[in-house]
């Protein structure tokens, strides 16, 4: 028994070593699984220990390696492998090019042969092109900041269910009511009132700023300047071929002012996209930015050059832990544009909006939207 | 007989068919006292197995249903203020009115609604099954709540003190992870992770459950079902669709599939809108196998 003993905790100790957390509790709870009649058979021992020690459906796997390297690979588990999605290893730099001079309405297909003159060759190397985003006019400016901020408070104000109680509201508050009318000797003089508290939302949004979105990425840097203003708790990062947190660049008085400091720290404008890297990095870097009262924005044409199952991965994992993964796409805007790309197949089971975002009106649609 | 071997059998006579990992999973909960957290994809029989659990244990099940704002005073207790109020002008009218007296009556265990928590620590006789169900629909914040209970069985209504479970009370918690669950509370759960069954076993769990169904019928819709979850469909179907399919074709009289009964009743099977359209495709393109016509 003692070598058992021993054998589970280095088996704990390995499964920590894997990145599993596995705390003393854990540990007593599997010798002491043991002790219950789960040393017949290896089987037995396998499904108890795995019963105890595991916590989610991703550790299955690992903890079935480290069983493995510990009491010997004799027979597969009971029931075979689990089949879980589990995280792919990570994609071989595939110079798949993105588009430059995608846009012009119309001229859109589905990746044809004679799209290929159009495409910029290996863009996975950021292409560094530091510019100017201030072409749109004042009153435009104005409108995109008035329609985000709809937009922003439409994300992010949302009665919650739970009630706060006080002098007014729409129900009354039984509880409260009766407490005090106990001090009148039970003659109900002041009705206490309830009323729901607000939610408070968070939105993450990630912008696309690779070179296939060159054409939007101005707009869209509008709209995410113009969502930071607008709710407390907005977080926003840019990406292409890396990921790049910039909530507190954006906070800036002025919308130019932001630009300034954009170009001065992001770097990677322009060059190739890898979504799901980017994505991956987000979730590992920032776990608990999200949860379930966050809502993630997106903001892509989904054209990725990393390996589609990722991106699927990736965006399950986002699905999971937030209220609500919006997609604006602004390739979507255009007449007989279908979200064929891999990418994009990969990630639109794992969207609960899917929307336009490539002009005026199509943000004003997407509030219509949201409203519904 | 062990108990594992003993439970795998009781599970079987209560029509419930398990496997090893499912009894051993209960036999640990059982014996280390522990919550036993349940996951899995949508109907491969979460909720059964405590309903199961109850009654091979001759208990009873107090089950907490989950949903997006439960609070404490749906989960916990809240008092009866109709009846309190009520009470209260009684009182008044038979004169006595001391206020001091009337708080302690109308604060008593008789005024207390008890809601499934503390129906389950207040519980008399043997320890109840308590199923948590579907607890990723639940906030946040009433994870954290229920962690509290779950680690003392212990509950504090101020106005009438402490009530601490005599018994712990076997706890079972379903997960369909529509959103992550907290680490501490996984951290205090055994956990079960329940995959779709395969071939064999659906095969026996439509047997057991829909009697109805031919041999060779059985066999033909497990085999379709199992194949359609290889397909990608937004809405993948579970083991209860398939026992609701089967039982559909049961009383259809339906001795073997043909294209024909199959687009009638695939309504029970795939339920999304989507999702018919691409089976309806793959049927037509004779990539199914739904039988001769």
């Amino acid at each position: 028994m003692s070598d058992l003993v021993q054998r589970v905790v280095g088996l704990c100790r390995d499964l920590r070593a894997r990145g599993m957390t596995v705390t003393t509790a854990h540990a007593i709870d599997a010798v002491r699984a043991l002790h219950f009649g789960a040393l017949q058979s290896r089987e037995r021992t396998y499904l108890s220990l795995r019963c105890v020690l595991v916590g989610r459906p991703e550790e299955l796997e690992i903890f079935d390696e480290a069983f493995a390297a510990l009491f010997g690979k004799q027979q597969a588990p009971a029931e075979g492998p689990v089949r879980v999605h589990r995280r792919s290893p990570p994609p071989e730099q595939a110079a798949v090019p993105s588009l430059s001079s995608w846009g012009q309405p119309g001229d859109e297909g589905e990746g044809g042969e004679d799209e290929q003159e159009e495409i910029k060759a290996a863009s996975d190397a950021a292409a560094v092109a530091q510019k100017d985003f201030s072409a749109f006019s004042a009153a435009e400016l104005d409108e995109i900041r008035r329609i985000s901020a709809r937009i922003a408070r439409r994300l992010a104000a949302r009665p919650s269910r739970r009630w706060k109680s006080g002098r007014r509201g729409p129900r009354v508050d039984l509880r409260r009511t009766l407490r005090r009318s106990l001090s009148n000797g039970g003659e109900t003089l002041d009705l206490r009132f309830r009323r729901r508290k607000p939610r408070k939302t968070r939105i993450v949004a990630l912008c696309d700023v690779s070179g296939s979105m060159d054409l939007y990425s101005q707009f869209l840097l509008q709209f995410l300047y113009a969502l930071q203003g607008t709710v407390a708790r907005v977080e926003s990062f840019v990406f292409s071929t890396s990921l790049r947190r910039v909530t507190d660049l954006l906070k800036q008085p002025d919308y130019a002012a932001a630009l300034r400091g954009l170009s001065a720290e992001v770097h990677d404008w322009s060059g190739g996209t890898r979504i799901g890297a980017c994505l991956a990095d987000f979730n590992r870097d920032y776990p608990a930015m999200i949860d379930g009262r966050t809502v993630a924005v997106i903001l892509s044409d989904g054209w990725d050059t990393g390996d589609p199952a990722i991106l699927g991965a990736e965006m399950e994992s986002l699905r999971i832990r937030s209220r609500r993964v919006i997609w604006l796409n602004p390739l979507l805007g255009s007449p007989g544009y279908e979200p064929l790309t891999q990418g994009m197949q990969a990630a639109l089971p794992h969207v609960s909006v899917f929307a336009p975002a490539h002009n005026l009106s199509a943000l004003r649609a997407l509030e219509r939207h949201l409203l519904a | 007989m062990d108990r594992i071997a003993q439970l795998l059998e009781q599970l079987d006579r209560e029509a419930y068919v398990a496997d090893p990992a499912i009894a051993t999973s209960l036999h640990l909960a059982l014996e280390l006292r522990k919550p036993l957290l349940i996951e899995g994809h949508a109907g491969v029989g979460k909720t059964e197995i405590a309903k199961v659990l109850a009654r091979l244990m001759g208990t009873d099940l107090i089950r907490l249903q989950c949903y997006e704002g439960l609070d404490a005073s749906t989960a916990l207790y809240e008092w009866n203020y109709a009846r309190q109020l009520l009470h209260i002008r009684m009182q008044e009218k038979d004169g006595h009115a001391a206020p001091g007296a009337a708080e302690a009556q109308i604060f008593s265990e008789a005024f207390l609604l008890k809601r499934p928590l503390l129906q389950a620590i207040a519980h008399k006789g043997t320890p109840p099954v308590l199923l948590v169900d579907e607890i990723d629909r639940s906030d946040e914040e009433f994870e954290a709540f229920l962690l509290e209970v779950l680690s003392d069985f212990q509950v504090t209504v101020p106005e009438l003190g402490t009530i601490v479970a005599r018994e712990r009370p076997h706890v079972i918690l379903t997960s369909n992870r529509s959103r992550e669950l907290s680490d501490a509370l996984r951290r205090r759960c055994l956990y079960l992770w329940i995959d779709y069954p395969p071939f064999e076993k659906e095969l026996s769990i439509v047997r057991r459950k829909v009697p109805g169904a031919s041999e060779a019928l059985a066999a033909q819709v497990v085999g379709l079902v199992q194949r359609l979850r290889t397909a990608k469909l937004s809405k993948v179907p579970g083991v209860s669709e398939t026992l609701d399919w089967a039982a559909a074709l049961a009383v259809l009289h339906a001795s073997h599939l043909t294209p024909e009964i199959v687009s009638e009743t695939l309504g029970c099977l795939v339920k999304d809108e989507a999702d018919l359209r691409k089976v309806r495709g793959e049927m037509a393109a004779g990539r199914l196998p739904v039988g001769a016509a």
